[in-house]
């Protein structure tokens, strides 16, 4: 990271080395094998240990494996978003200690300060430094490191869209041991419990993350000793190579240019006012240069995205679309820069709010979507529903213990030059399911009225949207909320012609019947009776719509996709002649 | 002891095995695969290796069939009518919102099995407890019939939310059905599973009524045509979840088949596990296409409870084999970064390897095992020979582009998929915290036996199991495989006394279901065996742990106490660490066994003559040099005998490589126990 002038700018890890003769393209590939398998081994773990559903069922988490020196060696398939902050953690985390040298073996550092995480301090990571044993030597070789979600570290509320600044957003852990040489640290510990709502949750979700950190960590030194640290190094520099070739080869065929998309919040959590933001694409040569320096000031309210979470957003959305289907290293992220100016939108400076950072990182990879789209609308889908319209419920049962329950929920997404969209989670929680109706309903007093798809919630196009779902929540004893529907008042946007889908709303219908709409709220009153009603958004559409096979269009009404009138509408071809479905 | 006959159907062949009581022989065959009529190739198989009056007195017909399961990837099931909860009608089609590639932004889902027009919604309300909340509203039932009347819907589902905790509505919609004239099938949900999660049990609602037609029809075609052929005895199928059920149950329960090919080996394996009293043993089948692997612990495959294939969940019980795409047909590419891949894809059976000379162009991992002389003499028993230079010329495509000589690029190959095949294991290892280092490796396959020795270097694993007819070990399989039914309830209860009486009443409802389904011949009362387990967590938690609970004829006599203490050691041995909170009771599980009687093999030497031993030059990856192997005929080797390697043993249907380093000595069943040579045996 550098400052110029104003601004400052974020790379991958620098390219390497020439690499070792060695390092042939055989162990290479047997390294970078064995180092995502050892990211999968820590995910299982984790899995199956947590304690929250939000871990084990939403997969709300990211594992991580990375060198000595914080490059990322591999990831196991999870959370997307997560992906790219991790390196600010392990960098932070372990600054906050005193630096390598305040490292042991068996040491494991828990870390959730926002402005080095990219997330909320519910998002805590663990980090664990991994040490080679030879010959009664200990070599610092790398870190394990796993950030998950833990249902409440002690904010104004369980989850709030109203914070003013970072302090009512959690407890702050900035870089603590959590064990010392494989021992607990047994005040740090009750600490951390003590500040939580749900201590038994997160004690749960706490030991689960420790297994996690220390089955990787065998997997990697397993990995190491198979050939040597020395080769071990050199295969690695080359498995780097490899990911920035993959990514380099892909914007090389991309014509050279500066490509601007614009979005928009609906409001900054603690004002009304929408805030507009620009993000600009820079494709030149091999390298992708995304520039956040024309965004707004930073916010009074917490949708301020500090920097990890911004280079998150930019490394997601790059990686997805240039990383050829695989899990991202290192490599992939060097030929990415990203320009931001601090005290801005994008670069918040502390102890500016940022619960919601995750919102606008969502928006920001929409819109370098939209930006590459104007250069090459083939290589991107038209705009998904935006968000991952998430709700987080809380209460006391009648027996006066305390719940809380959260989940995203899928939207349309955008047609593309290959199809129809479909209706899935929002791509920055690719892998992320949203819980089952019947578990759902066997944990918490919630009944769930309906789940169904929104006929006509699409873009039309050649190729349209995906539909948009309404979910309908139907409180069976008093409750409260925190609500988190963004992108209500832009409606996704068309590719190539395509037509705009139904933007993402939310109502709140009280037992009278009187009915109010929702979309950022925190600690929302439902009694008993009332029913919380989400329609997520669809998906815009690709091409144009008069190209669309008439037959096509019929099908999608006898379906129910589509109305005959939308259909009549959008349209007109399939009807031609008096064609009728 | 009896006469039985196992047949399983793959992709390119049809394998058979019969086992003679009276003559104590073991016989395989193989025919071409018949796929748009498979019954006349299990047909011909018989017919061609199983003189009749063997057929005769054969008391057990052992059938792995792939039927439903291509009706799923060929997508020619029957039209499926759904009947759903109103507000629910697109679970099938919403799934949980997640994509199966993660990394790819235009991944779109398969498309659901039941189109939505023919996704019809029931006012019909059921709560978690079991009390209704809705009555149901029968012109909906009557409407939707209307519609499937209309559109010619042959095979209807009907899934209802909660359905589990009380099935009248299901009931009551299939008696609603039969009242409109509805003279198709009718699959329901709560017969199915008795799980939660709504989409998991829809989905295997609909793949039971996707594949019900076409799989009873088949059966009773094959169940004619076996008879023609003077069979008499019991005809069985293997289920998804590891045993075997009657042809007659198979009708009524298709979805427990899909898997019925695909589970084979891990039966085999665990037959073999049992007879020669291996706790802790790890699969290896390579295939031509796939890497195969399954953990066989105390003599038993594994079995997991939510299933998944072609993308599609499977709320069943499921033998866990894990697959990746590394077989002997995979194929080595240079990806866009530079580096050396091996598969996923694969040249499959035809072309196959550039090396069968059959038109493949591609190297595979067959190609550089000839290259490196593992293969011995490269000619199969079965006549074919392989062709070395088209292997060399395939190789060269990629030695060339990474500027490396043929040789180091052949075993760069094998590495990486060694390697590959390594990770594999260790993954499904860890996440039981299992060390492999500590486990038996059976390996088997086509082309298993040639990988054996570098899975053991690669894993550390200091004993490695080459079963008899290590080529057609699936089919040998089905020949152990026990009648079993099983069945499971969710049911959230603590575990203490009261929580273990509604247990208790669970499992005698879910044995007089199981008894009800026993409708073949197979056997009395008297030999089933009852086993019950339970799916336990911690108050709070989610996950799971599946944990086998004594029981005296299926009703559960220990305290909970004694529950809780093998939970606790198992959690422990899972997790490293253990809990201090209540513990739960999520799901009850029921299953009847009725053991077939015992298969004990014998080493059974079928010399063919000839020469015993030759010698030829291979590459050794112990020493990193080209030596000299031994190359043995295996039929040639005497009980007790030992061989040090570096050797090459050939045999039918396989080859396996014996690196230097190591050595092999024939077991009395027959089987080769391979270990380090430092090692005790």
């Amino acid at each position: 990271m550098k400052s110029i002038a104003d601004t400052v700018v974020t790379r991958g890890g620098v390219s390497g080395p020439k690499v070792h003769a060695t390092a042939d393209p055989i162990t290479t590939e047997i390294v970078r094998h064995s180092l995502n398998s050892a990211a999968n081994q820590m995910k299982q773990a984790l899995i199956r240990t947590a304690f929250s559903p939000v871990i084990y069922e939403v997969l709300d988490f990211a594992v991580a494996i990375y060198d000595r020196q914080l490059r990322l060696l591999a990831q196991a398939p999870s959370l997307p978003f997560f992906m790219g902050t991790m390196s600010f953690c392990v960098e932070a985390a372990i600054a906050a200690v005193g630096g390598e040298g305040a490292l042991d073996p068996g040491d494991i550092i828990l870390f959730n300060e926002p402005y080095g995480t990219g997330s909320h301090p519910q998002d805590a990571a663990i980090v664990m430094p991994v040490f080679l044993e030879e010959q009664g030597d200990e070599t610092l070789v790398g870190y394990t490191t796993i950030k998950a979600h833990w249902l409440d570290i002690g904010a104004k509320d369980p989850y709030a869209t109203d914070t003013v600044d970072v302090f009512q957003e959690g407890t702050i852990f900035p870089g603590v041991k959590l064990y010392r040489r494989g021992e607990r640290a047994e005040e740090m510990y009750r600490t951390v419990l003590a500040n939580s709502r749900m201590p038994r949750e997160v004690e749960g979700d706490i030991k689960a993350e420790i297994t996690g950190v220390r089955t990787g960590a065998a997997a990697l030194l397993r990995t190491i000793r198979r050939f040597g640290l020395e080769t071990f190094e050199t295969s690695v520099e080359q498995m780097f190579n490899h990911g920035e070739s993959t990514v380099r080869k892909y914007f090389e065929r991309l014509p050279d240019g500066r490509y601007v998309g614009s979005g928009e919040m609906d409001s900054n959590g603690v004002e009304d006012d929408p805030v507009p933001f620009e993000v600009a694409v820079e494709i030149d040569g091999s390298t992708a240069r995304i520039d956040y320096t024309q965004a707004p000031s930073q916010q009074r309210g917490p949708i301020n995205c500090p920097l990890p979470s911004t280079v998150s957003a930019s490394r997601v959305a790059i990686t997805m679309l240039a990383g050829g289907g695989e899990a991202p290293n290192e490599g992939h992220m060097r030929p990415i820069e990203i320009i931001t100016r601090p005290g801005t939108l994008f670069h918040p400076v502390s102890p500016a709010p940022c619960f919601l950072c995750g919102w606008p990182a969502i928006q920001a990879i929409e819109v370098i979507y939209g930006a590459i789209a104007k250069a090459m609308p083939r290589t991107v889908p038209a705009c998904s529903g935006g968000d991952i319209c998430g709700v987080n419920f809380y209460g006391a049962r009648p027996s006066g213990q305390p719940w809380t329950a959260g989940s995203p929920h899928p939207v349309g997404q955008g047609g593309h030059h290959l199809g129809d969209g479909g209706t899935m989670m929002h791509i920055s929680e690719a892998a992320t399911r949203f819980p089952p109706t019947e578990v759902w309903e066997s944990r918490y007093p919630v009944l769930m009225e309906k789940v169904e798809l929104a006929p006509d919630s699409c873009g039309a196009g050649t190729h349209r949207g995906g539909l948009g779902i309404d979910f309908f929540f139907h409180a069976l004893e008093d409750m409260q909320a925190t609500t988190t529907v963004e992108r209500t008042r832009n409606a996704p946007w068309g590719l190539e012609g395509g037509g705009e889908a139904r933007p993402n709303s939310a109502l709140l219908r009280l037992p009278d019947g009187s009915t109010r709409p929702i979309r950022k709220e925190t600690r929302l009153n439902i009694p008993r009776g009332a029913t919380l009603e989400y329609y997520t958004g669809g998906g815009g559409g690709y091409g144009d719509p008069n190209e669309r096979d008439p037959e096509r269009v019929h099908a999608d009404i006898r379906e129910g996709y589509l109305s005959e009138a939308h259909a009549r509408k959008h349209y007109p071809q399939a009807f031609a002649g008096g064609k009728t479905p | 002891m009896a006469t039985r006959i196992g047949v399983d159907i793959g992709g390119t062949f049809t394998d058979l095995i019969f086992f003679d009581d009276e003559s104590r022989r073991l016989v395989v065959a193989k025919v071409p695969t018949t796929p748009d009529r498979p019954e006349v190739g299990v047909v011909a198989a018989v017919g061609s290796a199983v003189p009749s009056d063997v057929v005769a007195r054969t008391a057990y017909f052992l059938h792995g069939t792939t039927v439903g399961l291509n009706a799923l990837l060929e997508r020619s099931g029957a039209l499926v009518g759904l009947l759903t909860t109103e507000g629910f009608r697109d679970a099938l089609e919403i799934r949980r919102g997640d994509r199966d590639e993660m990394y790819n932004l235009f991944w779109q889902p398969p498309p659901p099995l039941v189109p939505r027009r023919l996704r019809l919604p029931v006012r019909e309300r059921v709560m978690f407890s079991g009390s209704v909340r809705t009555p149901l509203r029968e012109q909906d039932v009557r409407r939707a019939a209307e519609v499937f009347r209309h559109e010619g819907v042959s095979s209807v589902a009907v899934a209802f939310l909660h359905a589990y905790a009380r099935p009248d509505h299901e009931l009551q919609a299939e008696a609603l059905l039969r009242e409109c004239g509805f003279e198709g099938d009718i699959s329901l949900s709560h017969r199915i599973s008795g799980e939660y999660r709504e989409y998991e049990r829809v989905c295997t609602t609909v793949i039971d009524a996707y594949v019900r037609g076409r799989m009873t029809s088949y059966l009773t075609r094959l169940e004619a045509e076996l008879a023609e052929l003077g069979f008499s005895g019991n005809p069985l199928v293997t289920r998804s979840g590891s045993g075997s059920m009657t042809f007659g149950e198979a009708r009524e329960r298709p979805f427990e088949t899909i898997m019925s090919g695909p589970v084979a080996g891990a039966e085999g394996a665990g037959a073999l596990a049992r007879q020669l009293d291996l706790d802790s043993v790890i699969t290896a089948d390579v295939g031509g296409t796939s890497f195969d692997t399954c953990l066989v612990l105390e003599g038993r495959p594994q079995v997991t409870y939510e299933g998944r294939i072609v993308g599609l969940p499977v709320q069943s019980a499921w033998v866990d084999v894990r697959s990746i795409g590394a077989g002997g047909g995979s194929i080595a590419h240079i990806d866009v970064g530079g580096l050396l891949r091996v598969g996923p894809q694969s040249a499959g059976a035809d072309p196959g390897p550039a090396c069968y000379g059959l038109g493949g162009v591609e190297p595979t991992v067959t190609d550089a095992a000839l290259h490196l002389g593992m293969f011995g003499s490269g000619t199969f028993a079965s006549g074919t020979e392989l062709d070395r230079d088209r292997a060399e010329a395939a190789l060269r495509k990629v030695a060339g582009a990474l500027e490396l000589g043929v040789g180091d690029a052949a075993r760069g190959i094998m590495n990486i998929a060694s390697a590959n095949m390594a990770n594999a294991i260790r993954e499904i290892t860890v996440e039981r915290g299992i060390d492999p280092r500590e486990m038996h490796l059976f390996a088997f396959g086509g082309a298993g036996p040639m990988m054996a020795t570098l899975l053991a270097r690669e894993l550390e694993i200091g004993s490695v199991v080459i079963p008899p007819h290590p080529g057609n070990f699936s089919a040998l399989g089905l020949l152990s495989s026990d009648l079993t039914q099983a069945a499971a309830r969710t049911r959230i209860m603590p575990l203490d006394r009261g929580g273990l009486a509604e247990a208790n009443r669970i499992l005698g409802e879910l044995f007089t279901d199981l008894e009800a389904r026993q409708t073949g011949r197979v056997a009395s009362q008297a030999d089933r065996l009852r086993e019950v387990k339970f799916d336990l967590r911690y108050v709070g938690q989610e996950y799971t742990l599946t944990i086998a609970v004594t029981s005296e004829g299926g009703r559960v006599e220990i305290t909970s106490q004694a529950i809780l203490e093998t939970f606790t050691r198992e959690y422990e041995r899972t997790f490293s660490y253990v809990m201090d909170d209540a513990v739960e009771i999520v799901s009850v599980r029921a299953t009847l066994r009725t053991p077939l009687p015992n298969l004990a093999l014998t080493q059974i030497s079928t010399s063919s003559g000839g020469d015993r031993e030759r010698s030829l030059p291979a590459y050794s990856f112990s020493k990193n040099r080209t030596l000299t192997f031994r190359v043995i005929a295996r039929a040639t080797l005497a009980t007790g005998e030992s061989i040090e390697g570096p050797a090459i043993l050939e045999e039918e249907t396989a080859t396996t490589y014996l690196d230097a380093d190591f050595r092999a000595q024939v077991d009395p069943s027959g089987a080769l126990f391979i270990s380090p040579s430092e090692a005790p045996l």
